[in-house]
């Protein structure tokens, strides 16, 4: 009798152990080095640990070494902000092959690239709704070298975006609406024409990606184009190539990013349907997040830090994203 | 023990803070005053725009004929105005003209500023015990900051373009000529210099008259570098929206375009040996006009 109820004693407390871990189990996560990703793989750690009971390990890493990693060895288990471009073809074959698994596409909203005006500037001139109202105003934006010309800063030199830029410059006809592009020579060069004009109150009408700290620091806004993406095509066989090699550009919006949350097969078997739906469910909205790079930056947070910081002051972004039980356990823990 | 192995530092949070209060009170001054600096510079700004048309604007013939002229005036070398001239040619020919031509109106204006600055500065520390100790380190600062961490303040003030290209260049390219120029005046013969005092000789005439003929040799050299180090900041100006030559270099770098980042840079190490040949050749004359004749 004494036999029987100790083995269920150990059963039950073997069973209870169990159950904490056996919703999830030990897996790795790519912690990327650019402070978005970083900051959304520490809040998947948390919660994940708190909340699933995983344990997590982190690995540095950047987009391709990290792709690389995942394709080859399967390690680590999750990518949390995976810029596909770059690594398209063999990412879809190894989802087609299931390896690899998409859990969440586009983590965070309003993520990606084009042409920005600070919020000031629509204030003062509701008028300008899309990037084809701005075009027709080229008086607003008056560049420093001829002040009868606008002036639209592109992107560095030698960036991808470069020939993007000046194709659509081209596609735009911006030349004869009275529009000067201007290199800014570099990411710093850019950043710094943008905080002096807005330091200023001047006008300034560029390139720029999302999500960055500058972005939300600035309160800067994405201009819709005012055309619709005009296909692959014109994207991919004209606008990303250099200029000789691209005789008729199309006006066009800007190509899509795509970001997903990758996960590797482990990851879904260990991990189990809580944590796959938990990533299905975590998006990241685009403000909120510029304003937690701007905080990172602002008080030189890392990845913990920030995903703390965030926890706390964004409880209504993140709770619907859990159950309510886990939603308790991880705020408990904070 | 803590205390041996940990070095006292200012804690994480005032560091953060003094950092944060530094940035903030020169965003603050530069939002104040940044208007009038800028209007300050835009002569220069204008001047550098205008240049820069002025020579897009003109047949290329004429600039041609112009150079190659400027070339054999200044070294009496036919030879040399000919390599000038074939090198321009080449340089026009793969499609470099304008950005050219964008690099020699910077080059051009920054190295008149230099010398314009830096050979009265040069004079006073050499005269001037004090002036020297206390400029010397900054020359030395100059020569060895890393340049950005000047440059995004003066972005920030000025914005990108031109000035700030042109206040990076002449920062880097000033101490040469400053350095030499002073060397050259304090190794002038003591016994010259008391020569001129047995004739009665004012200072102005001694420094005229005296010190700088004799001193040319060395100015000249400090001319010469201030020229080198003015071209070799091309590309790092570009990194601030300046046009010219140094634009398609970085384009190169961040593609791996060997061709094109070769070609421009070849086109800089050009304009360096033109310039440079032609700015010793005549500094050597100028001598042999000063002093040579008299000796023979």
């Amino acid at each position: 009798m004494y036999k029987l109820f100790m083995s269920t004693v150990v059963a039950g407390v073997l069973t209870l152990a169990g159950q904490a871990y056996a919703a999830c189990g030990s897996l790795s996560m790519a912690d990327m080095n650019w402070p978005s990703a970083t900051l959304m793989a520490n809040v998947d750690k948390i919660i994940l640990e708190e909340g699933y009971g995983c344990e997590i390990e982190m690995v540095a890493g950047a987009t391709t070494t990290t792709f690389a990693s995942m394709n080859e060895k399967g390690q680590p288990d999750v990518a949390a902000e995976l810029w596909i471009n770059a690594v398209r073809e063999p990412l879809f074959k190894a989802m087609d092959e299931g390896r690899l698994h998409s859990a969440r596409e586009m983590p965070i909203t309003d993520l990606g690239e084009g042409w920005w005006v600070p919020d000031y500037v629509l204030k003062n001139h509701p008028e300008l709704k899309t990037v084809l109202d701005i075009l027709e105003r080229p008086d607003l934006f008056p560049a420093k070298e001829d002040p009868s010309k606008g002036e639209f800063i592109g992107c560095p030199a030698g960036w991808g975006c470069q020939l993007s830029n000046i194709n659509l410059f081209r596609a735009f006809k911006m030349e004869d609406k009275g529009w000067i592009l201007t290199d800014p020579g570099s990411q710093a060069g850019l950043d710094a024409s943008m905080a002096k004009a807005v330091d200023r109150k001047d006008n300034w009408f560029g390139y720029y990606w999302a999500p960055t700290a500058p972005i939300g620091k600035f309160n800067m806004q994405l201009m819709p184009f005012g055309v619709p993406f005009a296909g692959a095509d014109n994207w991919d066989g004209c606008i990303a190539k250099a200029e000789q090699d691209c005789a008729d550009p199309k006006p066009s919006a800007w190509t899509k990013s795509e970001v997903h949350t990758i996960v590797t097969t482990n990851f879904k078997e260990t991990g189990g349907a809580d944590a796959m739906g938990y990533f299905a469910k975590r998006i990241f909205p685009g403000p909120i997040m510029n304003k937690m790079l701007v905080y990172m930056e602002d008080n030189q947070a890392n990845g913990p830090d920030a995903a703390i910081e965030f926890l706390i002051k964004y409880e209504d972004i993140w709770t619907p994203w859990v159950s309510a039980d886990v939603a308790k356990k991880v705020k408990g823990s904070l | 023990m803590d205390f041996l192995t940990e070095f006292p530092s200012l804690g994480k949070r005032d560091l953060r803070d003094l950092k944060k209060g530094i940035d903030g009170s020169f965003r603050e001054w530069s939002r104040t005053y940044g208007d009038g600096i800028e209007a300050f510079f835009d002569p220069l700004y204008f001047f550098l725009v205008w240049l820069e048309k002025l020579l897009i604007a003109t047949p290329w013939p004429l600039i041609l004929i112009i150079l190659a002229g400027l070339a054999y005036l200044g070294s009496r070398s036919w030879k040399l105005a000919a390599g000038s001239v074939i090198s321009f040619l080449l340089i026009g020919y793969f499609g470099m003209w304008k950005d050219m031509m964008a690099t020699i109106s910077l080059i051009s204006v920054a190295t008149l500023i230099c010398i314009a600055v830096g050979i009265p500065i040069g004079i006073l520390m050499s005269r001037y015990d004090r002036v020297q100790s206390a400029v010397t380190p900054i020359l030395d600062l100059m020569q060895t900051i890393p340049i950005f961490v000047y440059l995004l303040p003066v972005v920030m003030l000025l914005g990108i373009g031109r000035v700030p290209g042109l206040i990076a260049v002449c920062v880097y390219a000033l101490p040469p000529i400053i350095r030499l120029t002073n060397l050259g005046i304090r190794l002038v013969d003591k016994e010259i210099l008391e020569a001129a005092d047995a004739f009665g000789s004012s200072y102005r005439q001694k420094l005229f008259e005296v010190q700088l003929p004799l001193a040319l040799p060395n100015i000249f050299a400090g001319v010469n570098q201030t020229i080198m180090m003015a071209l070799a900041m091309v590309v790092i100006a570009s990194m601030i929206g300046v046009k010219g030559l140094g634009m398609p270099v970085l384009q190169a770098v961040q593609n791996q375009y060997l061709t094109l980042g070769l070609m421009n840079g070849l086109a800089i190490v050009a304009l360096a040996i033109i310039f440079d040949r032609v700015s010793q050749r005549y500094g050597q004359r100028l001598q042999a006009h000063r002093f040579g004749k008299e000796h023979e």
